[in-house]
């Protein structure tokens, strides 16, 4: 027993390695595991249990054993492998036997719970977790269909981990499913763990505005996705289902928008679009109307706002990228704070800070309101990575306004209508609203 | 120094005047400008007058524009107001001159004024008068315009110099009593000279004539006041031998304000019909004699003349145009009391 020995010498440092010996009738076992990820008590019981039953009942011991698990070779490194991957591990002394059995696992995943990343309002409420097996639970659960296919992709050579394709063999794009399949199975050997290593196997560009995939919690979402026919990768330990590719829809409609009666729900996706269009344009036509083109505002309005910016030292354009890059700071800030003093510092940045900023004739009343209504906009659409896209091309188009005024707003539109328009995910462009015949 | 390309010499809306009226003056071979422009200050504190004097009105304007501490932009004046002495002399060149700049919006009102200007910006901005915007406000639709006062933007104005058959009409006001402004009819402008004068009352029919729908009052004699909620006007042309003639209906939509002597609606339709006809008849007849087509009836004979007697319309067909009006009254609502 030679390979037991090693195996007992690669892992007598770790705390949690477990091997012991277990005596049923006249035949000795040796049964060796990781106790962090296999509940021992209940597995040796899950274990010993047939076992014994056999010998009461006089059977063949080394038929029941062989039925528990898995046959695999008496070999070092199988073994090891094995017992990281969380597996049981039983040899049988006699005949050199080994036998991978599927043990009851240590919890290792918080239970399905609320989505933390995203709200919604009259939809399904269970989110996606860590663990591969409860989203796979979710999604079959909320997607009864014999076309659902799912395929499972095992990553990287030494840090290992399980990518899961979902799809449905009615509605998917068959040359997205392809260049999908190819370029995952041409990358078995590199590591998936995050979404930048998924991007550079899929090769989106790295300097890529506009996000190519959108992540969702929520299953209701992903099974859209996957009945729209587009396919869904589930990475482990990574709690979304990460949705191929993403389209300009995305940033406006969710599918909890069909719990709406009709009216309501295109209400809400007209409001994202103004939403989305005000934390655009919002800065930069500030910047436009109060330096370049102060002509295109009624009398009344620009009297007054002529009024607000007594005093003001700097330039339109200096104000607003000055309080922009503050904003940018709270809304980062607010992500890395924890809950309790979270509110506090929102608060003083918002209003103290704002009030202040105002107070000490830095920057006019005008742009604090803008400024707002562009940071709340901004949130309006769905999905935080294209809230990213928009909160990045904002500056675009304020640096464009500040050189030409309108017209450099309006110039700034078309160049982003122009690179929406040229951005492609996999084959599929971002503007398509319909899927082309035949495809 | 690329990134400065574009925006080095933008300038802040706080760092520029803007002013909301300007009033033109030409005395002895040289332009008066006066600036009408609203203080720019915490307590919103009034308006200022500023005067300068040129050979043109840019050299004027550039004159105040160097003086100023902050950079001048004429693009948010909204009335241009010239003296009578200046209208009746001819205004062409600086229309002209206004069209050519594009620093000032051709949509801004050309006004007249019956009295030196002087006197008008020193009296129109008495501080007991108001915030110092009342030039601003009477010319506009939503505040404080009347259909009894014209309202001729500048590209009309260039567009009757250059026009054979279109004339314009100009408001007429001058500082008030006991308001900051009062309307003296209008001015009857052809080819950029003021030959003549309108009252009140005509310059609503003119409104009225040139399809303006507005809700102005309108009194028949002795029997009733209405107020016309909604007008509109059709045209219907022939030219018989050089003597054009013109059939034209006006619908008219009224609500009766006063009644006196309990007339029936169809006495004051009727009534209605006679008075309009006859001051249309007056207006007319006065129009023609100084043969400035502002109803610019010439522009419905464009069909049937060549260009070179186009050229003549003013003085050859215009004074020999007939106006048949037609009137259909619908009253529309009796003032919540029945009518006999």
């Amino acid at each position: 027993m030679a390979a037991i020995d090693e195996v007992n010498v690669y892992f007598s440092s770790y705390p949690d390695f477990v091997h012991q010996k277990l005596q049923i009738a006249s035949e000795t076992f040796t049964i060796a595991g990781l106790k962090s990820l296999i509940n021992f008590p209940q597995t040796m019981y899950m274990v010993r249990d047939p076992l014994l039953s056999a010998a009461i009942n006089r059977l063949e011991l080394l038929d029941i054993f062989t039925g528990l698990g898995q046959a695999i070779a008496l070999d070092t490194n199988t073994i090891i492998s094995e017992i990281s991957d969380g597996m049981l591990i039983a040899v049988h002394d006699a005949t050199g036997k080994v036998i991978s059995i599927y043990p009851v696992p240590q919890p290792n995943s918080r239970s399905i719970s609320l989505p933390t990343m995203e709200n919604n309002v009259g939809g399904s409420n269970s989110a996606f977790n860590e663990d591969l097996n409860s989203n796979l639970v979710l999604l079959r659960s909320h997607l009864n269909d014999n076309d659902l296919r799912i395929k499972t992709y095992s990553f990287g050579n030494d840090k290992k981990n399980t990518v899961m394709l979902c799809f449905s063999e009615q509605t998917i794009d068959p040359t997205l499913l392809d260049t999908l399949t190819q370029k995952l199975e041409a990358n078995l050997n590199t590591e998936i763990s995050n979404l930048k290593e998924l991007s550079s196997v899929f090769q989106f560009s790295k300097f890529s505005l506009v996000t190519h995939y959108m992540t969702h919690e929520l299953p209701q979402n992903a099974v859209r996705a996957i009945k729209n026919g587009r396919a869904v990768l589930f990475i482990e330990r990574l709690p979304f289902a990460i949705i191929l590719p993403s389209l300009v829809s995305d940033m406006f409609i969710t599918e909890d928008d069909l719990n709406h009666p009709p009216v309501f729900s295109w209400m809400l996706k007209i409001l994202r679009i103004i939403g989305s269009l005000t934390t655009l344009i919002f800065p930069g036509l500030y910047v436009a109307l109060v330096s370049v083109n102060p002509d295109v505002l009624r009398f009344e309005l620009a009297h007054s706002i002529a009024r607000s910016r007594l005093d003001v030292p700097y330039p339109a354009i200096i104000e607003a990228l000055l309080l922009l890059g503050i904003m940018e700071l709270i809304m980062e800030a607010i992500i890395r704070l924890p809950t309790s003093i979270g509110p506090t510092v929102t608060m003083v940045g918002g209003i103290v800070l704002g009030q202040a900023v105002v107070d000490a004739k830095l920057v006019s009343n005008l742009l604090i309101i803008v400024l707002a209504a562009a940071t709340i906009a901004n949130a309006t659409v769905v999905g935080f990575q294209n809230s990213y896209t928009l909160r990045l091309s904002k500056y675009l188009l304020l640096i464009l306004s500040a050189f030409l005024g309108v017209l450099g707003l309006l110039s700034g539109l078309v160049i982003l209508c122009a690179y929406l328009a040229g951005v492609r995910t996999l084959g599929i462009p971002y503007l398509q609203l319909i899927r082309a015949k035949g495809d | 120094m690329t990134m400065l390309s574009g925006c080095w010499d933008n300038k802040d809306i706080n760092h520029r005047a803007l002013p909301i009226a300007m009033g033109i003056s030409y005395q002895n071979g040289k332009y008066k400008i006066y600036l009408d422009i609203p203080k720019v200050s915490e307590r919103n504190a009034g308006i200022q007058v500023i005067t300068a004097t040129g050979d043109s009105v840019s050299s004027a304007v550039d004159n105040i524009s160097m003086n100023m501490e902050s950079q001048l932009d004429l693009l948010h004046l909204k009335v241009i107001i010239v003296d009578k002495t200046f209208a009746h002399r001819g205004l062409d060149e600086i229309v002209d001159s206004i069209i050519r700049s594009r620093h000032v919006s051709p949509k801004t009102m050309f006004v007249i004024c019956d009295e030196p200007l002087d006197q008008f910006f020193k009296r129109i901005n008495n501080p007991s008068n108001g915030d110092g915007n009342e030039i601003y406000d009477f010319f506009q639709k939503n505040s404080g315009w009347n259909p009894e006062i014209a309202y001729t933007p500048v590209w009309k104005v260039f567009r009757s110099i250059h026009s054979y058959t279109h004339d314009v009409v100009l408001p007429v006001i001058q500082s008030g009593e006991t308001t900051a402004i009062q309307s003296n009819g209008s001015g009857i402008l052809k080819n950029g000279k003021m030959v003549g004068r309108l009252s009140n009352e005509q310059t609503l029919l003119y409104n009225v004539f040139n399809g303006i729908s507005l809700d102005g009052k309108i009194e028949v004699t002795g029997k009733a006041t209405l107020q016309l909620v909604n007008s509109h006007i059709r045209h219907q042309t022939k030219l018989d031998n050089k003597n054009p003639e013109m059939y034209c209906t006006l619908h008219l939509n009224v609500i009766i304000l006063d009644a006196t002597g309990h007339p029936s609606t169809k006495e004051i339709k009727l009534e209605l019909q006679t008075l309009l006809q006859r001051r249309l008849e007056q207006l007319l007849q006065k129009v023609q004699r100084t043969q400035a087509d502002i109803f610019g009836i010439g522009q419905h004979f464009r069909n049937d003349l060549t260009r070179t007697e186009l050229a003549n319309w003013r003085t050859e067909y215009y004074p020999h145009v007939k106006i048949n009006l037609k009137v259909i009254t619908t009253i529309r609502n009796t003032g919540n009391l029945k009518l006999p």
